[in-house]
């Protein structure tokens, strides 16, 4: 085909340009199984919904024209693998993030790698969507990757999934074939928390049941996967739900104005309401909804405010500020269900933080107690976990933090765990069970601080960028040594 | 008009929470301010971010010399009106060295007067985080990155290494040696960034708006003439035509589009029927399959 007949084809099929307004906005995350055709199928919906520009439309045309990596059909996938890398390998390596409109609604679009290896991303992007498109290859049904990726979206919160069935024309667009697919996966997901799964038999590639109702499967009476998107409703908020402001900082300024910043993370704030700080028990009523917009009568779960209190409540970064009533737990024993996401596996040795909302706590000790098996998606016993396991755990604070249970407040009740050797990111999770007070644990934790250690350990070093280097790498290496002991430690410098 | 729309309420919010989130973990932050629309925008989420209070940290402009006389008069009543910090980094060394973007290819040219003048900047500093206007919607590279993008020593970006980053939970945990820079207007489109504009009725620079410049026309490109440096070819005449911009930085080397739009509600409607990207204005842009991968890995924002 050349590339002007190529030109014939595709713009033939290009909608209406969008609308000067737009509403609401929905978060949608594409993943499924490597080769299942996940940015083929993004691809192709940002093509037929005009979401492509005539100079990314060339581009595309003149490198498919190229490569003819599927014949000589146009490679969708070319207008989400942005890296070099993925461009070369023909695979999606990280997340890809793309934005469309249509005349009703806002759409951001969160393309995910397929790749085991890159689970650490594809849990990133599932993280931020409200829905999730589960792609299949209907030629080869659910695969393992398949369930890991249903159990990850589960693990974050995501509660309404498309099962995409995909390559339909490669199937000869078979109702039976699709049937048993659909039918399999319900059955794995009844173990999952979806309220909602809606199959859709596709073929990326062509086009059909994408924006474009298919002629080849007339069996199908479902909505075609844009109207879907169109019209389904992403997230649904409670009505009731209890107040939550986790505190990023606290603001000052001339005049003695005192604001606690941060962004509401559930229910509704009004002038006159009383808070309270779970963890300390301090309690105040709010006089201002302060923004640079003026005043504000109510503040609502995803606004961004600093409130002014009636006293000042001698609190910072890390605290939550809830309703009187029903206050978060304050923890320092919880289990949790995480997914592992650095290289490197857990290491019990090792210290952890535990970073929830706007807190940072350290850990004391952790044990894994059970993993995921992604062949039956039971959880059976285990002591350690790796990278893209998903594993639940038991995890003890060196102090206590407040937060919520994952499945009553996400916001509040999620957290990552941050390696204290170098900061990085090295699990993300969901808070199944926690209470406060555990007993025993504050007396047997030995606490390495500043103090103890300059007695002895670090008494040669001084206040240089070197030594204060030095200062924390003997006192991370103590508490290794300490913990491979049996001891628990809570590094405090 | 437009009208204040639901999702540019959550894009408002989510950008104000990146700033705190980073404020509040960073030692010394720093903004990348270039006086284009988007910076413009991420100044007045600044504002509002730790508002009654001004933003903790300075804002910095790499001038490479070569900006529009009308951005640099703009960036200095802006700062001046709202009582802000600003540090002006020039490559002096690429200045004694004749680096222009005439005798230069632009990989060169900004390599030496935009990469590495931010590199020195920041190092001068000490700054260990800096916000830049970078949205996941201009280009394939930029749809790849994190709220908070991690970089090596050396500024470097690692495509393959980024870390992961759940929910809202921002990590400014570094490593040695690590900084990071940070994208509030991550989840901003063009389209966006001009309904904010109009909706918070900000100014910005005269040369978004059509105006008769002048004008020569290269390769398809439209190039305004700013001053008496530019080199003209045999047989070339500047020539009036109602121009505008619709992306901002070094003038020989940004194309204006033809555009009636004097206005923003013209802008608007304008940039909502586009047929092709911002972007595409950006000779630096093109110079190489890749060319802003590559400039990433190296430092650029």
């Amino acid at each position: 085909m050349s590339m002007a007949a190529l030109h014939e084809v595709v713009l033939d099929q290009v909608a209406t340009p969008p609308a000067l307004q737009s509403g609401g906005m929905v978060r949608l995350l594409t993943c499924g199984s490597v080769d299942d055709g996940k940015s083929t199928l993004i691809g192709r919906l940002l093509w037929d919904s005009a979401a492509v520009t005539e100079d990314q439309r060339d581009a595309i045309l003149q490198a498919s024209h190229s490569r003819a990596v599927n014949g000589e059909q146009i490679d969708f996938s070319l207008l989400l693998d942005g890296l070099q890398a993925e461009r070369e390998q023909g695979i999606t390596i990280d997340i890809a993030w793309r934005y469309f409109e249509t005349p009703k609604r806002r759409f951001i679009i969160i393309d995910a790698p397929g790749h085991e290896q890159y689970t650490r991303n594809m849990a990133t992007g599932a993280s931020h969507a409200d829905i999730a498109i589960l792609l299949i290859d209907a030629r080869h049904g659910v695969k393992r990757q398949t369930r890991r990726h249903a159990a990850i979206c589960d693990l974050v919160g995501i509660k309404k999934v498309v099962l995409a069935v995909n390559k339909m024309d490669l199937i000869g667009w078979s109702e039976p074939a699709y049937r048993a697919i659909e039918t399999e996966f319900a059955r794995l997901a009844q173990g999952f928390g979806f309220t909602e799964i809606t199959a859709i038999p596709v073929a990326a590639l062509t086009g059909d049941n994408v924006a474009r109702r298919s002629a080849c499967m007339a069996w199908y009476d479902g909505p075609t996967l844009f109207d879907y998107l169109e019209a389904v409703e992403p997230r649904v908020e409670p009505a009731d739900a209890p107040f939550r402001l986790p505190v990023q900082l606290v603001l000052r300024a001339d005049g003695d104005f005192r604001g606690y910043a941060g962004t509401v993370a559930s229910g509704t704030i009004r002038p006159g309401d009383r808070i309270v700080d779970a963890r300390s028990g301090l309690g105040a009523v709010v006089r201002r909804i302060a923004t640079m917009d003026g005043a504000r009568a109510f503040a609502t779960k995803g606004d961004a405010v600093a409130l002014q209190l009636d006293t000042e409540l001698d609190i910072s970064r890390g605290a939550v500020l809830s309703e009187v009533s029903r206050r978060p737990i304050n923890a320092d024993v919880l289990e949790a269900r995480l997914v592992w996401l650095a290289e490197t596996p857990f290491d019990p040795e090792l210290g952890y933080l535990l970073r929830t909302a706007t807190d940072l706590t350290p850990v004391t000790s952790m044990s894994v107690q059970a993993l995921v098996d992604f062949e039956t998606l039971a959880s059976t016993p285990a002591h350690a976990c790796a990278v893209n396991d998903i594993a639940d755990c038991r995890i003890l604070l060196g102090r206590a933090t407040s937060l919520d249970l994952f499945r009553d407040l996400p916001a509040t009740g999620n957290f990552i765990l941050v390696s204290a050797i170098d900061g990085a990111t090295v699990a993300g999770g969901v808070i199944t069970w926690a209470q406060s007070g555990a007993p025993a644990v504050g007396e047997n934790v030995l606490v390495l601080d500043r103090a103890l250690l300059a007695r002895g350990l670090c008494a040669d070093l001084g206040d240089s960028p070197a030594d204060t280097a030095e200062f924390h790498r003997r006192a991370q290496e103590a508490a290794i040594l300490l913990r491979s002991a049996g001891v628990p430690v809570l590094v405090e410098i | 008009m437009t009208v204040l729309t639901s999702h540019l309420k959550l894009l408002e919010a989510e950008s104000i929470h990146i700033f705190r989130e980073a404020a509040a973990q960073f030692r010394s932050p720093v903004l990348l301010y270039s006086i284009g629309k988007d910076s413009t925008v991420l100044l007045h989420l600044a504002r509002k971010a730790f508002w009654p209070a001004k933003p903790p940290f300075p804002l910095l402009h790499v001038d490479t010399t070569w900006k529009f006389r009308d951005m640099i008069a703009f960036r200095d009543r802006t700062v001046s009106d709202l009582g802000l910090d600003l540090i002006v980094h020039t490559n002096h060394d690429g200045l004694a060295r004749g680096i222009n973007p005439f005798d230069h290819p632009p990989s060169v040219y900004t390599d030496v007067m935009k990469t590495q003048a931010l590199r020195q900047a920041l190092d001068a500093g000490g700054f260990d985080a800096a916000f830049g206007g970078a949205r996941r919607d201009e280009e394939a590279s930029r749809a790849k990155e994190r709220v908070f993008s991690f970089r090596s020593a050396g500024h470097r970006w690692e495509p393959r290494r980024q870390r992961p980053e759940l929910w809202t939970l921002l990590n400014g945990r570094l490593g040695k040696g690590e900084s990071v820079r940070v994208f509030p207007l991550s989840n901003w489109t063009e389209a966006d960034v001009w309904r904010y504009i109009a909706q918070e009725k900000l100014d910005v620079v005269p040369l978004y708006f059509a105006a008769e410049r002048p004008v020569v026309e290269r390769d398809g490109q439209l190039i305004v003439v700013d001053d008496d440096r530019m080199r003209l070819n045999p047989g070339e005449q500047p020539t009036l035509r109602k121009v505008r911009f619709r992306t901002l930085g070094c003038w020989p080397l940004t194309a204006a589009i033809q555009s009636d739009a004097t206005d923003l509600a013209a802008v608007i409607e304008e940039t909502l029927k586009a047929k092709v990207s911002e972007r595409a204005g950006r000779l630096i842009d093109h110079d190489q399959a890749g060319a802003m991968e590559m400039k990433k890995r190296e430092g650029y924002f």
